[in-house]
């Protein structure tokens, strides 16, 4: 696999999943890490911010903080699949919109989440991973 | 042939520990170390050594084409393959009827659309179905609607007690064709009522169609006692391989079938402006037939019955009755079901602030395989407004210590998360 560089924010998360004595431990972590995220009220789901082809019911608004660069917003019913879009929200926080464009997703497989993810929830974390790549970019035309 | 019904031993009372012996998956451990407690029988279950045995028994002594070739592994494969569908005509009591292997029994469903219903019904004529159906019983009468004009009409069940409207069954069933029913439901474990079904459908002079699938691992259906047209089965719900399942069909019905699918087995001559068919199950077993399949079920069957199947009943349903007293106790819980005499070993559940997929994962990780999602009985589940449930089944070889395990882990992973 190929070393990628990880934000140093991204990296203690990372740091801290490879710890994790198991993959409970790891799924307790999420569930932390989702109470983190800048929660998207169910108020303000609609089709544009749905998650598809992910088995709960996910949503992410893609944002630019106030110096113009990248910032998520994002919920999902799952609290497990919240705290990925938290995870995603970390990684992301603050980079240019060039940056997310070419932003590798790796990191869950570093976090030795993917083998824990059922192939269904791993498509989904990729699905979500690739609308916030996309809504990135939109936001930058 | 060479084997005979007495080829049976008198069956014993289900001895758990026995039984698990022979099913070596049982033995593994998943994720990071942890035992499988494997609780998701209702998709499909285990399979005991002695079938995984006559499988490669038959890949590495006897494979070959049946019914074709004049040599000595055509011989053995045609003897094994028919041999299976003996025993299983003996198994479901249909000795004067005809069993046709399919791929299962969404294929057994489908089957009767295409070679019954398609040659049988017209635009206007009714079929009556039930709002527990799996989506395989519903699908193929919606596509036979959409194509021919047919009236569909649903049976409603109550939410409280989970049983079907037999007055509304009543009402509906007059004038209509054909019943496509349910006998035990994959996601309420509710047995319905399915002799008064049978009655009403043959007063109003029309045919029965019922999906076992969840009722053949834990009960013994006698398909001619009870007097159903057609009965839909797998074979992977009961011990045997997955890709094989079988339509089992009365004679009147079969004769009112036509070939579905063309080619292979099902022909007797094949002329350039026609051809004639075979008038046996054939008829409807086109290409090559599920050979390690069929011989597979067989020896499934073979194992079964060594137990008496009331005893597998009773266990199912003594384990699902133990599981729903201890999924109560958790608050916000809420079940799914009645549980009661006759039904089977599937408790459905969902927690009203951990999401099931959540549930399903921090179980998973423990080593408790359950299923979950919408059971593909997608109109069922609105009914409760819900789009999932977790749902954990039973068979044969599940033991009470894996339901207190079971009971243990929910309540402290509920406790923690939600």
């Amino acid at each position: 696999m190929e070393t990628v560089e990880w934000p140093d924010k991204l990296l203690e998360i990372i740091e801290d999943f490879s710890a994790a004595f198991d993959i409970s431990e790891r799924y307790e972590m999420l569930f932390e890490l989702a109470e983190e995220v800048d929660e998207l009220p169910i108020s303000e789901w609609s089709s544009s911010t749905k998650v598809h082809g992910c088995q709960s019911e996910a949503h992410v608004l893609a944002c630019l903080n106030e110096n113009g660069s990248f910032h998520l917003r994002g919920a999902a019913d799952s609290k497990l699949v919240q705290g990925l879009i938290s995870i995603t929200a970390t990684a992301l926080e603050g980079r240019s919109l060039a940056e997310v464009a070419t932003f590798s997703p790796t990191y869950v497989e570093e976090m030795g989440l993917k083998d824990a993810l059922s192939p269904s929830r791993a498509n989904g974390f990729l699905n979500m991973f690739k609308k916030v790549q996309h809504e990135a970019a939109l936001l930058g035309e | 042939m060479v084997w005979s019904i007495d080829d049976w031993p008198g069956p014993i009372a289900l001895s758990v520990e026995d039984a698990r012996k022979d099913f070596p998956i049982l033995q593994r451990k998943v994720g990071d170390g942890k035992k499988l407690i494997y609780l998701d029988n209702a998709a499909t279950t285990q399979k005991p050594q002695q079938v995984i045995d006559a499988m490669s028994e038959y890949y590495r002594n006897n494979n070959s084409n049946v019914h074709r070739a004049a040599h000595t592994l055509a011989s053995e494969a045609t003897t094994a393959y028919e041999e299976s569908r003996l025993k299983l005509k003996h198994w479901f009591g249909a000795t004067q009827s005809r069993l046709v292997f399919t791929s299962g029994t969404t294929e057994s469903i489908n089957l009767a659309a295409h070679a019954w219903a398609r040659t049988n019904l017209a635009e206007g004529d009714v079929i009556v179905l039930t709002e527990m159906e799996h989506h395989a019983d519903i699908v193929p009468w919606q596509m036979l609607a959409k194509e021919r004009g047919v009236e569909l009409r649903w049976t409603p069940f109550d939410l409280e007690t989970f049983e079907l409207d037999m007055d509304a069954f009543a009402i509906a069933v007059k004038g209509a064709k054909l019943v496509a029913c349910v006998h035990t439901s994959n996601v309420l474990g509710v047995r319905n009522p399915i002799e008064e079904i049978i009655h009403l459908t043959h007063e109003a002079g029309a045919k029965l169609i019922l999906d076992a699938a969840q009722a053949a691992p834990h009960d013994r259906l006698y398909f001619e006692e009870l007097g159903v047209d057609m009965l839909a089965i797998s074979a992977h719900k009961m011990g045997g391989p997955t890709g094989i399942g079988a339509l089992i069909i009365n004679e009147s019905t079969f004769q009112q079938m036509k070939p579905f699918m063309g080619g292979g087995d099902m022909i007797r001559e094949v002329h350039l402006d026609h051809s004639t068919y075979q008038e046996n199950e054939h008829m409807l077993e086109a290409g090559t037939p599920k050979i390690a399949e069929a011989i597979g079920w067989g020896a499934a069957i073979d194992w079964m019955a060594q137990w008496d199947i009331d005893s597998i009943h009773q266990h199912g349903l003594y384990l699902a009755q133990k599981t729903v007293a201890g999924l109560r106790k958790i608050p916000g819980m809420k079940i799914y079901g009645r549980h009661a005499e006759g039904d089977g070993a599937v408790v459905s559940f969902l927690h009203d602030s951990l999401h099931a997929n959540d549930l399903a994962a921090f179980l998973d990780a423990r080593g408790f395989a359950i299923r979950t999602g919408h059971h593909c009985a997608q109109p069922l589940l609105r009914k409760f407004n819900i789009a999932a449930t977790n749902r954990v089944s039973y068979w044969l070889y599940n033991t009470e210590h894996e339901v207190d395990k079971f009971i243990t882990a929910v309540t402290e992973i509920c406790n923690k998360y939600a």
